[in-house]
């Protein structure tokens, strides 16, 4: 049943994007109705099947931090007034579904822990901002892709269907800043919970410094945004600096130290 | 009585006409006062910078004539000025009328393809007259504003920006998001520089300032949009704080200098300005677009997005049509039924007065038929009668269906000697 409803929602998704990418190959854009109905329609067949998951694993988070990532798009989209951010975190989320089945959708060997309450905050929080920082990172992908067009006076379709810089720019600061301390938090209830339930952080030497280090990055680029106001290009490549970081990161341990993760 | 648009178009009149035939609003109750005394029994007068239309439910004469006299007078052309007005003007008439206002509250009409201000101009107008409009005409611009809105909702009529002034508008929209309560500085005071200004200031940006070598002309039209008059030297420091600049001077080499301006920008600390060059020869010093965040466009980079918006709406012509024929068979089915019943009823009852008449003559005069003869004979009498009058309103009520009821509505009324329908 999780495993239909998830090819379901990924179904629906898939076909978002399809029609929300449809006019950068020369296509006449969808109807905006049905590019919203689509990922809502997905988001609620998603929404149930998550009910149903154990959020421990891979398969399970990723599962999630799709979700969060819809959601976060549908919201942004009504925030900017246009649907420019799903022409990445649509993609980004169908990817996402389609990882979650691939890697398999049963709880990890610690089932217990999805029980426990601080580890499902840790991971709900952990997730909502990792998908919060993905939302910085989309909207200052987007910011620098429309500042190229109009610096260099090109009217294609970028800058017809991109929302404008100045839009742009909040959305990156808003998600930004509320992503940090999520994910913040997030870490410092993973710290609690392995503290009073698990007897101990069972992490290696390297999560710890690389953990670190990311957290240092990603709070350079919040520093500079609320401390030093910056703004616009140079802000937008601080923020992909911060997510790239994290990503580059995960990846790393991932391939060096498999299987050293609790849900990621 | 029929619907009957009359009036001059940027198609059949030059500007200079067509500003002495606009109407303020002040204007427009005594002008549809004048016509509706002349028989016309609605009207709406619709009249914009591109157009003047009275819109009259009305007899071909003489509410036309009324409006081609009022137009008339408005012409320096003396006596001679009511043939003139009618040499600058057109006529539409029923189902014609209908389309002609679909087709301008959708932009088709439109100077510029698909602009919505017409949308707008036609709610005013129509707001405007609402005392003198009248059921039909009400109806009439209620469904035309439903078209409208169709025509840029179900198509891409309304897409893009179609002028370069307007082009300029959207371009700083990509920058700023939400231009209300941005600021401009305004170089150049002539007719162009004026007209971006307005598209701006209709946006909610505030022109702050108006810099031009005349003063007076800068003065003018600072008063107008809400500015201060400044010099050109007076207006370099303001390139520190202004979010857009639109320079559209008559000078024959740029003005907006690096060594001008580039120390000034440079202490907006990453702050973007957008500049809007509709100068030709060019105003600003193409160098300044280095500069990180200076936005700078010429009038060939605005006429470019004007021209991939025309293009595109051009591609959404057939489909805006269809809307429009559709709705209008739809206003015409209304219009084609509005009379029919009454008319029906009455030339029922008129015919079965005669009917009941001319029995009770003839029975007078057919004494010797036996009580059951006389109902058979008044039997029969009604028998006949509704054979004759079946094909009639039969063929009335399907013209009505099918939306061409008005005119055999008066054809019976004349034929049977009916009043015509209110």
């Amino acid at each position: 049943m999780i495993v239909t409803l998830h090819l379901v929602a990924l179904a629906l998704y898939g076909l978002a994007t399809a029609l929300t990418l449809a006019p950068f190959i020369r296509f006449r854009p969808a109807p905006r109705a049905l590019t919203i109905a689509l990922p809502c329609a997905g988001a609620a067949v998603h929404v149930v099947a998550i009910s149903q998951l154990t959020l421990i694993g891979l398969g399970p988070a990723l599962s999630m931090l799709a979700f969060c990532l819809v959601l976060l798009q549908l919201a942004s989209e009504r925030l900017l007034r246009g649907a420019a951010v799903s022409f990445l975190a649509g993609p980004l989320a169908t990817g996402l579904v389609g990882l979650a089945l691939l890697s398999g959708l049963t709880p990890g060997a610690d089932v217990a822990a999805g029980r426990n309450t601080w580890f499902v905050l840790h991971v709900a929080l952990s997730v909502l901002g990792l998908a919060l920082l993905a939302l910085a990172f989309i909207a200052a992908a987007l910011y620098l892709l429309q500042f190229r067009e109009l610096k260099a006076r090109r009217f294609g379709q970028i800058f017809q269907l991109f929302p404008p810089l100045e839009r742009l720019d909040q959305l990156n600061r808003f998600a930004l800043v509320a992503g940090f301390p999520a994910l913040t938090l997030g870490v410092l209830l993973a710290l609690g919970y392995g503290a009073q339930f698990s007897g101990g952080l069972h992490v290696a030497k390297a999560q710890i410094v690389w953990g670190i280090f990311t957290w240092v990055v990603l709070g350079w680029a919040v520093w500079v945004r609320v401390v030093r106001h910056w703004a616009g290009r140079r802000a937008a490549l601080a923020s992909i600096a911060g997510f790239s970081a994290v990503l580059l990161v995960y990846v790393a341990l991932k391939l060096t130290q498999p299987g050293a993760e609790r849900f990621l | 009585m029929g619907i009957k648009v009359v009036g001059v178009n940027h198609r059949t009149a030059p500007l200079d006409v067509r500003e002495r035939f606009a109407h303020g609003a002040h204007e427009v109750p005594g002008a549809l006062a004048r016509v509706m005394a002349a028989g016309a029994s609605g009207g709406v007068l619709l009249s914009t910078c591109n157009r003047t239309e009275f819109y009259l439910v009305a007899d071909d004469e003489p509410a036309l004539e009324a409006v081609w006299s009022l137009l008339g007078e408005r012409l320096p052309t003396g006596p001679s000025a009511e043939a003139g007005a009618r040499e600058y003007g057109y006529i539409a008439r029923d189902r014609d009328a209908v389309r002609h206002l679909y087709r301008v509250s959708s932009g088709l009409d439109s100077m510029i393809l698909g602009e919505s201000q017409i949308q707008g101009q036609v709610r005013e107008a129509w707001e405007a007259s609402r005392a003198q409009a009248g059921p039909v005409l009400h109806r009439l611009f209620q469904t035309a504003l439903h078209v409208g809105s169709r025509v840029r909702t179900e198509t891409g009529l309304g897409m893009g920006t179609a002028s370069a002034a307007s082009a300029g508008v959207a371009v700083a929209g990509k920058i700023f998001g939400d231009l209300a309560g941005r600021s401009a500085l305004i170089l150049g005071a002539g007719d162009m520089a004026e007209l971006a200004a307005t598209c701006l200031g209709d946006q909610g940006v505030q022109i702050t300032l108006v810099a031009n070598r005349t003063q007076e002309r800068a003065r003018a039209i600072a008063e107008r949009l809400g500015g201060r008059a400044v010099s050109l030297e007076e207006a370099w420091p303001h390139f520190a704080t202004t979010d857009i600049a639109l320079c559209s001077t008559a000078a024959p080499h740029a003005v907006v200098t690096w060594e001008r301006v580039g120390a000034v920008i440079g202490a907006r600390r990453g702050k973007p300005l957008c500049i809007l060059d509709l100068a030709v020869p060019r105003d600003v010093d193409p160098a300044i677009a280095q500069l990180e965040n200076v936005f700078l466009y010429d009038i060939d980079d605005l006429q470019t997005v004007a021209a991939q918006a025309t293009a595109r709406r051009r591609d959404e012509i057939p489909a805006a049509e269809r809307i429009v024929e559709e709705e209008t068979d739809l206003f015409w089915a209304w219009y084609g039924g509005l009379g029919v019943v009454p008319t029906i009823k009455e030339l029922r009852a008129r015919m079965d007065a005669v009917r009941a008449a001319e029995l009770e003559r003839a029975l007078r005069q057919l004494d010797h038929l036996t009580p059951d003869d006389r109902a058979q004979v008044e039997q029969f009498s009604q028998v006949l009668l509704n054979k004759f009058l079946h094909q009639p309103t039969t063929a009335l009520k399907k013209a009505a269906e099918e939306g061409h009821g008005y005119g055999l509505l008066e054809a019976v009324r004349r034929l049977f000697g009916m009043e015509p329908p209110e």
